[in-house]
Parts: C-alpha cells; sequence; structure tokens
C-alpha cells in the first residue's frame, strides 16, 4: 500500500512535469510557453522537497524556541533528539536556490517578451517566423 | 468535444508517467518514506548549533545556516546569477527614460482600494525586515523577506498608479544604487575575514563565518549590549541576510517598475538596436 501511494506521488509529479513540457513544445503563444516553464520547474522544485521526506519526522530543520536572547545552547541529548526527528534540510536549500535562479530566468524572459510584442505586435511563434521571413515588418 | 487526437496525447502522457513512477518505485531508484537520513544531512542537523563542535554555524536556523555558511560560495554564485539576470533585463530597456511626466496621468484605482491598501503598506515592510533580521532564527532569509517587500512596491503601482512611484522618487539610478550597496555589503562579508587574516599573518577563509581553532579569525557569535544579557547574531548569517534583503528588494522593485511601464513609453524610447 505504501509503495502504490508512493508510486502515485510520483506519477503526478511526473505526469505534471510532461504536461508542462508539452506546452512548452506545442502552445504557439510564448505566454504560455513561458507559464509552462515555470509549472515545470515548480514540480521539478515540489519532487525535490518530495523526495526529502523523512517518515515520522515531526519537526521542520530548526531548533525550536530560540531568539535573540541567548540562554544557552542545546545539550547533547537535546541535539541527538532533533537529529532524529528534524526532516532532511538539504533538499529545502537546494529548492530556495532554485527557486532564486527560477525568478531570475522569469524575470528575463518577461522582459523579453515585452520588446517582442512591442517591435511585432504578436506572440504567437508562427506569425512570428513568417514575417521575420518577410524580411521583418516593423512596425513603429 | 475532444478530438482524437487530444485523447490519445493525454492517453500517452498518463501512461508514460505511470510507468516511470512504476519504475522508480519496483527497481529502488527513488526514496520511499526514508527512515534515516543521508550522512551529509546528519552531519549538518548535528553539528549546526553544538558549541562544541569545530563546524558549528551558531544559529538554530538549518537552512539558513547550510546556504550562507556551509554553502556560503554556492549561494554567492546564485546572488551573481540574480544581479546578471536583473541586469540583462534593464539592459533592454537602457534607452528608456523613466519621470514623472512620461509615466502615464497618475489615477490609480478606487478610494475604497487606496484606503484597505495604506494599512496593508504598513504591515508588508514590517513583515519583510522580520523575516529578513529573524532570518537565522526562524525560516526565512533575505531573500524571502525582499520578495515580501517587493510585493509592496508591486501593490502600490497597481494600486496608486506607476506615476506617483516615480514622482516620489523611485528613480532608477536610485534603485540601482541601493542594489549594488547591497551587492558590495556580501562582497564586503565574503572577504573581510581573509583580508584581516592576512593583515594579521593567521590562516582565513573566503565566506568565512565563525572562527576555527587552525583560523582564528571570525565574526562573533553573540554580542552583548549594554544591557546584561547577549545577542545571537550567529556571526555573518544577520549580516549577510540584510545586505541581500536590500538587493533583492531594490532590483525586484526596479524589474517591476521597468516592466509595468506604458506601451508609448517603451515606444518612444527604444529598445532594441534597430
Amino acid at each position: 500500500m505504501k509503495e502504490f501511494l508512493w508510486m502515485y506521488f510520483y506519477a503526478v509529479l511526473f505526469l505534471t512535469m510532461l504536461v508542462a513540457i508539452y506546452g512548452i513544445a506545442v502552445k504557439p503563444n510564448m505566454l504560455k510557453k513561458i507559464i509552462m516553464l515555470s509549472i515545470l520547474s515548480d514540480a521539478a522544485n515540489v519532487l525535490a522537497v518530495v523526495m526529502g521526506y523523512r517518515a515520522n519526522a515531526s519537526s521542520p530543520p530548526v531548533y525550536p524556541g530560540y531568539t535573540f536572547e541567548v540562554v544557552d545552547y542545546p545539550s547533547k541529548d537535546a541535539i541527538v533528539s532533533f537529529v532524529n526527528s528534524a526532516v532532511d534540510p538539504i533538499p529545502q536549500v537546494l529548492v530556495v536556490t532554485a527557486i532564486v535562479i527560477g525568478l531570475a530566468v522569469l524575470v528575463f524572459l518577461s522582459s523579453i517578451l515585452i520588446l517582442i510584442y512591442r517591435k511585432y505586435r504578436t506572440l504567437d511563434v508562427r506569425r512570428l517566423s513568417s514575417l521575420i521571413k518577410e524580411g521583418g515588418e516593423w512596425i513603429e | 468535444m475532444p478530438d482524437l487526437r487530444t485523447f490519445i496525447i493525454a492517453l500517452s502522457l498518463i501512461t508514460v508517467s505511470a510507468v516511470l513512477g512504476y519504475a522508480l518505485i519496483t527497481y529502488g531508484l527513488a526514496p520511499v518514506a526514508n527512515q534515516d537520513l543521508v550522512k551529509l544531512s546528519r552531519v549538518y542537523l548535528g553539528t549546526v548549533f553544538n558549541k562544541s563542535s569545530v563546524l558549528w554555524g551558531a544559529s538554530p536556523e538549518v537552512v539558513t545556516s547550510i546556504i550562507w555558511d556551509y554553502r556560503g560560495l554556492d549561494t554567492v554564485y546564485e546572488t551573481t546569477v540574480f544581479f546578471v539576470a536583473v541586469i540583462s533585463a534593464l539592459t533592454l530597456f537602457r534607452n528608456v527614460k523613466i519621470t514623472p511626466s512620461n509615466t502615464g496621468r497618475g489615477v490609480g484605482m478606487t478610494v475604497i482600494v487606496k484606503t484597505v491598501s495604506k494599512i496593508v503598506f504598513i504591515a508588508i515592510p514590517a513583515v519583510a525586515v522580520s523575516i529578513t533580521v529573524h532570518g537565522h532564527l526562524t525560516p526565512g532569509g533575505g531573500f524571502q523577506g525582499g520578495s515580501t517587500f517587493s510585493v509592496a512596491s508591486l501593490l502600490m503601482i497597481s494600486v496608486f498608479s506607476l506615476n506617483l512611484v516615480v514622482a516620489r522618487g523611485w528613480s532608477k539610478e536610485k534603485l540601482l544604487s541601493i542594489r549594488t550597496l547591497g551587492l558590495l555589503s556580501v562582497g564586503f562579508v565574503a572577504f573581510s575575514t581573509p583580508l584581516i587574516a592576512s593583515l594579521l599573518g593567521l590562516k582565513g577563509y573566503l565566506m568565512q563565518n565563525l572562527e576555527k581553532p587552525w583560523a582564528p579569525v571570525g565574526w562573533p557569535a553573540e554580542v552583548s549590549l549594554a544591557s546584561a544579557s547577549s545577542i545571537l547574531v550567529s556571526g555573518t548569517l544577520i549580516v549577510l541576510n540584510i545586505a541581500e534583503f536590500v538587493a533583492v528588494s531594490a532590483g525586484l522593485s526596479l524589474i517591476f517598475i521597468t516592466l509595468s511601464l506604458p506601451t508609448n513609453v517603451l515606444e518612444e524610447g527604444g529598445g532594441v538596436a534597430r
């Protein structure tokens, strides 16, 4: 039963990624391509987080109850019990990095998109390619 | 009514993903609800707040510690990628002048939306600064706080109009300078330890956080103020979080202002080479 549930998780995530790749390949509108690209990167991030799941772990990777005021650092037993109950921090770190890079790519692609629309008044790749073949119809 | 082609495509996508999921689980390629962690995660979790350990990071927040301390160089490169992306997006709009006279009439939304937004505008920067300054204690950090802050500028553009934002002095040059200041602070923190150590004739590492037995120059884990108790600042973590907050909030606000320019301004300014 547990195996089936995990199979289902992975299959749904792969389905999301495949639909996103299908959209990037097939949709002619470039704005829709970018939306699909962000869905693809989000699905990849969720896949990383799912892989970092730890059974019977109950706490996030943060030592609980510490504020700016230093009282005392955790004892040896507290550290051992924290290591035994916290989830895996490495996928979370990777996902934080991936989100920032994804945002940077998204920002750059959307500014290119605005300029393309300004020059050609269309985001349809079929129309764009025919316009470019005709020698570029500049709309001033 | 979906035609046969759509049906076949959907069916094939579902089949491929089901086969991939089945293969991953059956052949043991993907983890199924691990009971145990990999050794690296155990080292991170166990040493980060353990004062007797050599590798300690003096922060109860493991993720922030890994981002800025254990894998600090990685994050510096990530910040560089973000910096280059924002700079190249601005390069595409390099000839566009952003002045109060060419950014629309500045009418904005109705009185109801404006009044509610005025209340929210106090809350959003407060939350953003709180996320940033508590980045080494609770989940969050510089990037998260900076993105939260930039939501305030995006809301200001859409509720009070771009014209008001530009007329209040949020110019391109000012925001770029603030952003560069944040990035320079990150660079200063990264190079401070090896520089001071080499001046003293000792060993020091790039992006070094706390002092080590073999590299005794480091940032302090606690700072004692005039009051009796000392404050946990976790070495470089709080400084780097604040610097990243400044850089990200200014950079994202600048991008939102540039992307929301009206079309006639873009056409006047010209963007790409003809």
